[in-house]
């Protein structure tokens, strides 16, 4: 379970968000809307412990990860995984080391099924080899999610995943990604600019305007 | 289109082997086999100049690599006390020239130098000779040149994308983890461009070892031809040097293998904060090596020039500024027109074997010794002139000889490779789609030139200009050589008076050479600067 008190951002004269509360049960789905510079993506990064914000505490599963804006764990030790909007895989890896690396303390035939399990799921079995240049937008999105659930994160982060795609794929890879989230049970927050999108993936949707949060 | 690249190969190809001649006529010398030299050679002086020289390469590649790559990845992904200014005072060490840094080590810590008298006497240690072994002229090195790696892979650091490095974070890696498994592999093709050039100035080195008494390959091409007169064993060792050099590059080229990116995404906020403690430690060791390589020897430097200035300043020194600056801005400008003309983009360049090849030959001179880069010329003048006498002509060795034309053809030769790489890195940032959408617009390949190519690698062609002239400036065997009459410089000077052991006074030219090139690399810095803000 997921909670976020008391979250303030600013940059520096512009308050974007005043004194943001969230809380999520085990397996929540919740949608993160908003205009652009709405401080959603910040606070995502926030949660996630790469950038410190004015104040704001994090609690995880009982475990206090940020305090008063300031990171008291960091990223590596938080058990968080992350879809960028670029997908930012690791270009010199194939699918299988990209998959893999968050489990790189399992032992190789571990880590061999768990990628193949993840695949499967993904619907890219055999695609182990290839390279993220040599896989188009879609695929790379659907690797990167498979990486970011590898190692069985506590808390799912998606920021804006499905931008970059086009408009046909985008609606395809909602519902997949969505019954793949479904499936794992992980909590999940995805932050999108689209509300058409947010509805159709998320069980609660969350409106943020002149820096404050409505939740619908 | 066929005809255009007929122009175009024949261009590229007169001017990159006429930079390339030196290299050839070394290669020309194996028409000449001195057998009873090479029994000599082979059996007596090879097997243990061979294995120092290795020794020595292992031990600079390995020191560089390491030094250079923590470093650039500290400056670039860490964010901790001083960061700022040790980012651009870590290359301040590219303006000591390495036999500059190694008179003033052997001055410190000679069995008489200072540091040693005291450990002696204070102390108690025993005293040792820093001339035993290879540590002292290995650290020595590394310390000149950590900066080439250093500078290729800070540029390459920074253009990772901060997303894959927090993506890697979330994934539950460790600082090292990312550093050894995400962030090294991608520089690797950077800290391998930086290793290669290291691993030649290294070969081509005669001044430090020559100080430290530490016999390598060089030294027996010195020696072929000061202690025997065979210009002809000289060239042939000389040749195989540049086998090595091409060794060398192949291996370089293959390791770097499809990885190119074009991306500016500049990490501009650090992914790693290093708080209290642990960023103070980082904080000392990088400020350590730059006080062991650069401001250390400079204080020692004024130190020693404070007390001989008023013996040693005379009006010569005006001669040695002028002369030094008008050689070194001719053949920075000189080299970095042919490397402009040659790392220019074009369809035909991409696709021939043919001018890949006779490019990469012109870069070769790196790899080359000063002073072998002046025997291939003095012998190809020769020959020319034999070969015109022959036809009843006139010789043109008068002409040439002693003429600042040919030493600026060494220069021009020698450092080839480093305004080349430099002019061609920014060449490779211009993507093939800005040059098709130009032809879709109707532009000539002329106005493509002057309005799309030079623009965008104005900021490489500059700073090779730059390392060119900071190069020539203290280059010291060719200009020793092939100098005219009343042309010495300031790198020469340096040289006649340390080789006598005269470090106080030689410290006053040394300190005006590093000043100047201190000065070059501030501008390279101000460049870079730009030039980041502006892509």
């Amino acid at each position: 379970m997921l909670s976020v008190n008391n979250l303030s951002i600013a940059y520096q004269t512009t308050q974007v968000l005043n004194e943001f509360d969230l809380s999520l049960a085990t397996g929540d789905i919740f949608a993160l809307t908003g205009d652009s510079g709405s401080g959603k993506s910040s606070a995502l990064r926030f949660i996630a412990g790469l950038d410190e914000v004015q104040s704001g505490q994090v609690i995880l599963d009982g475990k206090q990860l940020s305090s008063s804006g300031i990171h008291k764990i960091a990223p590596e030790l938080r058990e968080i995984g992350m879809v960028f909007q670029d997908y930012a895989l690791f270009p010199h890896m194939n699918v299988q080391k990209n998959i893999a690396f968050g489990i790189h303390h399992l032992s190789n035939s571990e880590q061999k099924v768990r990628v193949e399990e993840l695949l499967l799921m993904i619907g890219l079995e055999g695609f182990e080899k290839k390279y993220p240049h040599q896989l188009s937008g879609g695929e790379q999105q659907r690797v990167a999610l498979a990486r970011a659930l590898a190692p069985s994160p506590k808390l799912l982060l998606l920021d804006e995943p499905f931008s970059s795609l086009d408009k046909n794929l985008q609606k395809q890879l909602v519902l997949q990604v969505r019954d793949i989230v479904k499936k794992t049970n992980v909590t999940s927050i995805l932050v999108t600019h689209d509300k058409h999108e947010a509805t159709i993936f998320a069980d609660k949707v969350g409106v943020i305007e002149n820096s404050q949060l409505t939740i619908s | 289109m066929e005809k255009n690249c007929l122009k175009s190969k024949i261009w590229t190809s007169v001017l990159a082997l006429l930079v390339a001649m030196p290299i050839f006529v070394v290669a020309l010398s194996w028409l000449f086999p001195e057998r009873e030299l090479w029994v000599h050679f082979s059996t007596v002086l090879l097997p243990s100049l061979i294995s120092a020289t290795v020794v020595l390469l292992i031990g600079v590649g390995l020191g560089v690599t390491l030094l250079g790559t923590i470093l650039a990845y500290l400056v670039v992904m860490v964010e901790f006390p001083g960061r700022r200014w040790l980012e651009w005072a870590l290359f301040l060490p590219f303006a000591i020239p390495a036999y500059v840094l190694a008179f003033v080590y052997l001055g410190v810590f000679d069995y008489s130098g200072y540091a040693q008298v005291w450990m002696r006497e204070v102390l108690g240690l025993p005293g040792f000779d820093i001339r035993t072994g290879s540590w002292a002229v290995i650290l020595t090195f590394v310390l000149v040149f950590y900066p080439y790696v250093y500078m290729m892979a800070r540029a390459s650091f920074k253009r990772q994308k901060i997303n894959i490095i927090e993506a890697g974070q979330l994934l539950g890696a460790s600082p090292l983890r990312v550093f050894f498994k995400i962030s090294l592999p991608m520089a690797r093709p950077a800290a391998a461009a930086g290793l290669l050039v290291t691993l030649m100035e290294t070969l081509a080195d005669f001044g430090v070892v020559s100080l430290f008494n530490f016999d390598t390959f060089t030294t027996a091409i010195y020696s072929a031809w000061g202690d025997f007169r065979s210009i002809e064993i000289a060239a042939q060792l000389a040749s195989l040097l540049v086998l090595v050099a091409f060794l060398l590059i192949y291996f370089e080229k293959k390791a770097r293998g499809q990885a190119k990116y074009y991306s500016n995404d500049v990490a501009n906020k650090k992914p790693y904060r290093a708080l209290g403690a642990a960023g103070w430690l980082i904080s000392l060791f990088v400020f350590g090596v730059f006080m062991l390589s650069f401001a250390m020897p400079m204080l020692q430097l004024i130190i020693w020039g404070w007390t001989s200035v008023g013996e040693e300043w005379s009006v010569k020194y005006v001669d040695l500024i002028i002369s030094t600056s008008v050689l070194t801005t001719s053949a920075a400008l000189i080299t970095v027109g042919i490397a402009t003309i040659l790392a220019l983009p074009s369809r035909c360049k991409r696709s021939s074997p043919w001018i890949k090849g006779v490019i990469s030959m012109a870069t070769l001179g790196y790899a080359l010794p000063g002073s072998i880069m002046t025997v291939g010329l003095l012998y190809g003048v020769n020959q020319v002139s034999a070969i015109s006498v022959y036809f009843g002509g006139q010789s043109i060795n008068h002409i040439i000889f002693g003429s600042i034309a040919l030493l600026l053809f060494a220069y021009v030769s020698r450092f080839m490779a480093i305004g080349y790489s430099s002019i061609k890195a920014s060449a490779e940032q211009i993507k093939p789609m800005f040059t098709q959408n130009a032809h879709l617009l109707g532009a000539s390949r002329l106005r493509l030139i002057l309005k799309i190519y030079l623009p965008m690698m104005t900021p490489g062609i500059l700073a090779g200009g730059l390392l060119v002239a900071v190069d020539v400036m203290k280059e010291l065997p060719a200009t020793y050589l092939l100098r005219p009459f009343g042309w010495d410089t300031l790198a020469v000077q340096v040289y006649e008076l340390s080789a006598e052991g005269l470090f106080e006074r030689a410290a006053v030219p040394a300190l005006i050479m590093v000043l100047l090139g201190a000065v070059l690399m501030l501008i390279l810095q101000l460049l870079d600067k730009k030039s980041s803000k502006n892509f």
